[in-house]
């Protein structure tokens, strides 16, 4: 927590000298928008380097959480610079408004990302299950083969194919791929409500060998609602960095740009 | 489950960062243990790749796999776990980056694109557009696009590249239109440094393009005029210089006008207290008011009291004088006259003892008290009047002055009068008028050929004393330069004078362009403040403070002030206005920092006389052409 504040502290701090700067610059009746537009090139280069950091991990570059933490502080330090510099929420002009229009959502993702970070780890840890993300089609099908050689044993030992024939109309499809993934995301609990009514409707048409093997059967559909929730949440932890780096990089090239059009035309 | 089941020897390392994973994975099935090869095909075909050793194969698969199988290598070293291969899919990463890769193509093409089809700008694919120009820009750049200002667009990449090394200043572009009243790039576009070093200006350092249709000025605060000035403007009360000694009454009214005499005096005359003016405005123009107040025509405001004066104050062309001898030679006379014979008197008895008038001395250059030296040129005008009438007078005035003024000074003389006179002074008698003349304009009446004026802005009144000023300024021999003196001092008398032009108008010493001096009347009414970088709006003070009293909250009457007598010399430059001047005090009333805004702009203007070129009218009309 202190380190968050004192990076809060050194982003304000850059932010009132670019701030000042300027409006020395203005008031000399320079060009302030060389020095806003520089300040937040030299921040939007940094924000960019945080991927490169990632890139190389065996570097030792400062720990990544240290990163990550400077790295959502000067995001928002980038989002003031912007507005310093552009003066206007929404500046005139296509190829600036392209510009801003990234630049924005590249910003909005970040924040969408930074709760996803901060929100759904907290989530994940109250599950009670660890699970690696890459792991997950292999636990999946691991637990569908034990459901289904449970069913084949139900009916093989018990000579009754109702939980058989409950398997194929119903958990089946559960135990196929992740399911209620939107739900999951949300933290809604649909997933839980439907693998306990698809248990408990089944209850009374079984003797009790067949509810011995229904309740292994819902142990399972237990844990895969688990891996479900696991899957939902850690692909949105991994993914949401699918819009978010893209447009960085889109961000970056046209910046770029930008800089070498006033190079040659405003020198 | 299994809580160790992440051990090494239990499940495999993973590796995110790999580009492809498991296409079985992929849909849900259970993934093969080895995963897909770096080049993205299947590396799960089979469970292991068999061992030969001495003379035997051996199953090398990994324990966390399961280990050894039963069934062991085929006699050809094939596994015996063979399974069709799989279809790997791309990792999260892997596509992030593609993505990446994508969109950053996605915008050079863009970029690429737009440059290649519309390389002069304008249109949806300039992505390169900085913003739309100002309301005032947009059309001049119609034809020429950005290269009208930016002379590196339209060049490709080399000029590009050689823009970034040259400095380029747009002001170059500015001033192909917009004119200044002194130099572009210096600050005022005056040299009001006079020879101390200044920054060099450019436009841009206030001026902003592509903000839409409005031009885009920077907020001009005083903090910028600080950067320059020594003086560090505050407020009203600090950093800010007490108003000059005359403030704002620098120049010599153009009309004189003792606003004391009239306030103080004439106006509470019973005589004229019903044609007075209630307050200020019933002179001034206040809903015309800008800078100046400008008071109204001289009908509306003057016309009352004095317009009658006007025409009292007649002038004298010729006047018969007193002659000693006769020179006339009667019978051309009697012939030129076509008058019945008549025998000349034997001892001639001149019927005028008047003097000439100054105008006739001035024109023959003569004397206008010997009569021995004026008599025979005036005869002699006399009887070339008689034959020729006007043209001999014309011929007389236009020798006067470089440029023919005659036309306008004749304007209206009737050729028939001016003989008709001649004749009777010719046969020394005086000149009979059929009747009075009552509505102005030329006449001839006794002894004297004179004119009346018709009223205010009189053409002919004012052509004779332009003529007179004129012929004043003039170098001659010291006789005719009295004499021109003392006609102009005649014809601009305020109580003499012809018309009484110069009770109101105040006459000037000047310096035209090669800065010779000359005397000229000022017969429009003049702005009083003509300090180019100061803006006053009277409109809104008035506004603000009320039409009836709100002038003399500033305007104080100075009752020790001698204005008219500033008048008695042509020295514009020495005078006393009639009222007080303003202190700084005065504004500092309302603009303080709590009430009325007081920035430096407020009261100051940046640039000198701003206009335009002629060029850019030209190309106004090229652009209406092309448009038709």
């Amino acid at each position: 927590m202190k380190k968050l504040w004192g990076y809060i502290a050194f982003a304000i701090a850059y932010f009132v000298l670019v701030w000042v700067w300027t409006l020395k610059v203005e008031d000399s009746l320079g060009y302030p928008e060389f020095i806003s537009g520089g300040g937040l090139f030299f921040i939007i280069f940094f924000l960019c380097l945080f991927n490169l950091r990632k890139r190389l991990p065996f570097l030792p570059l400062w720990p990544a959480h240290k990163w990550f933490l400077l790295h959502t502080v000067t995001g928002f330090l980038a989002l003031f610079l912007f507005w310093l510099h552009a003066g206007v929420l929404w500046p005139k002009g296509l190829y600036v408004q392209i510009l801003s229009i990234l630049f924005y959502i590249t910003t909005l993702s970040g924040i969408v990302g930074l709760i996803i970070e901060k929100v759904y780890p907290h989530l994940l840890t109250r599950i009670g299950l660890e699970c690696i993300y890459e792991r997950i089609p292999r636990d999946i099908a691991e637990i569908r083969n034990k459901a289904e050689r449970l069913v084949l044993e139900c009916t093989e030992k018990t000579g009754s194919d109702t939980l058989a024939q409950h398997y194929l109309e119903t958990l089946g499809w559960f135990f196929q791929r992740p399911r209620f993934f939107l739900n999951n995301i949300f933290g809604g609990q649909n997933a839980q409500t439907w693998v306990k009514e698809q248990c408990s409707i089944l209850e009374r048409f079984l003797n009790q060998a067949e509810r011995e093997y229904l309740e292994q059967i819902f142990a399972l559909a237990e844990t895969k609602r688990k891996i479900d929730f696991h899957y939902s949440l850690q692909t949105m932890l991994k993914n949401w960095l699918l819009v978010h780096v893209p447009l960085a990089a889109a961000v970056m090239t046209m910046v770029i740009w930008h800089l070498i059009v006033i190079q040659v035309f405003f020198n | 489950m299994d809580e160790n089941k992440f051990d090494h020897d239990k499940s495999p390392y993973e590796r995110p960062n790999f580009p492809y994973r498991c296409g079985r994975g992929a849909l849900w099935r259970t993934p093969c243990f080895k995963g897909p090869k770096i080049d993205g095909s299947c590396g799960g075909t089979q469970d292991c790749e068999p061992f030969f050793k001495k003379g035997r194969w051996s199953c090398r698969r990994e324990k966390r796999y399961g280990g050894s199988c039963e069934e062991g290598p085929g006699p050809n070293g094939e596994c015996s776990w063979q399974r069709p291969p799989c279809a790997p899919r791309k990792t999260i990463r892997a596509n992030r980056g593609q993505i990446s890769l994508l969109v950053v193509a996605a915008i050079l093409a863009l970029l690429a694109t737009s440059q290649a089809l519309n390389p002069d700008g304008g249109g949806f694919v300039s992505i390169s557009d900085a913003g739309p120009l100002s309301k005032a820009h947009e059309k001049f750049t119609a034809t020429q696009g950005c290269s009208s200002c930016h002379s590196a667009h339209g060049k490709g990449p080399v000029g590009w590249i050689k823009a970034v090394f040259t400095r380029e200043d747009i002001s170059v572009s500015c001033v192909n239109c917009h004119s200044f009243g002194g130099p572009d790039s210096i600050p005022h576009n005056n040299d009001l440094a006079k020879g101390r070093e200044v920054m060099k200006t450019e436009c841009i350092m206030c001026h902003r393009e592509h903000n839409g249709q409005r031009m885009s000025t920077l907020q001009s605060t005083s903090v910028q005029c600080n950067t320059c000035h020594k003086n560090k403007f505050e407020s009203f009360t600090k950093g800010h210089p007490e108003f000059p000694e005359k403030y704002p009454y620098f120049n010599r009214n153009s009309i004189k006008f003792d606003h004391g005499s009239h306030l103080n005096k004439h106006f509470e005359n019973p005589k004229f207290t019903q044609k007075a003016p209630s307050s200020c405005i019933g002179c001034h123009q206040v809903t015309l008011s800008d800078r100046e107040v400008r008071p109204q025509a001289f009908e509306k405001i003057c016309a009352d009291c004095h317009g009658s004066q006007i025409k009292k104050k007649e002038m004298v062309l010729l006047r018969l004088p007193e002659f000693m001898k006769n020179h006339i030679d009667h019978e051309a006379l009697t012939q030129a006259c076509n008058s019945p014979a008549h025998e000349a008197e034997e001892e001639f008895l001149s019927v005028s003892t008047e003097m000439p008038a100054l105008i006739s001395t001035f024109l023959l250059d003569v004397p206008e008290d010997d009569p021995e030296t004026y008599e025979q040129p005036l005869q002699e005008l006399i009887m070339a009047m008689t034959e020729d009438s006007i043209l001999s007078v014309e011929d007389l005035i236009n020798t006067q002055t470089e440029t023919p003024m005659a036309h306008k000074l004749l304007t209206g003389l009737n050729p028939e009068v001016l003989k008709r006179a001649a004749c009777s002074w010719g046969l020394n008698l005086e000149y009979e008028p059929p009747v009075e003349a009552k509505f102005g304009g030329w006449y001839a009446d006794m002894l004297e050929v004179r004119y009346k004026p018709m009223g205010h802005r009189d053409p002919v009144a004012k052509a004779w004393v332009e003529f007179a000023l004129a012929v004043s300024s003039k170098e001659g021999d010291g006789d005719k330069e009295a004499r021109a003196v003392a006609m102009r001092d005649q014809v601009i008398s305020p109580k003499e004078g012809v018309g009484g032009c110069v009770k109101c108008h105040a006459v000037s010493e000047l310096a035209d362009a090669e800065g010779n001096k000359e005397l000229k009347v000022e017969w429009r009414y003049k702005d009083v403040n003509n300090r180019p970088h100061s803006q006053y709006a009277h409109s809104s003070h008035i506004e603000i403070m009320g039409k009836t009293s709100s002038c003399s909250n500033c305007h104080i009457l100075d009752g020790k002030a001698e204005y008219m007598a500033s008048f008695k010399s042509f020295d514009a430059t020495n005078w006393s206005s009639n009222f007080a001047s303003i202190k700084r005090k005065a504004c500092v009333q309302c603009h303080t920092e709590s009430q009325i805004v007081q920035d430096c702009q407020t009261c100051h203007v940046y640039h000198l006389d701003p206009g335009f070129k002629k060029k850019m009218h030209s190309g106004n009309k090229q652009i209406a052409e092309r448009l038709k």
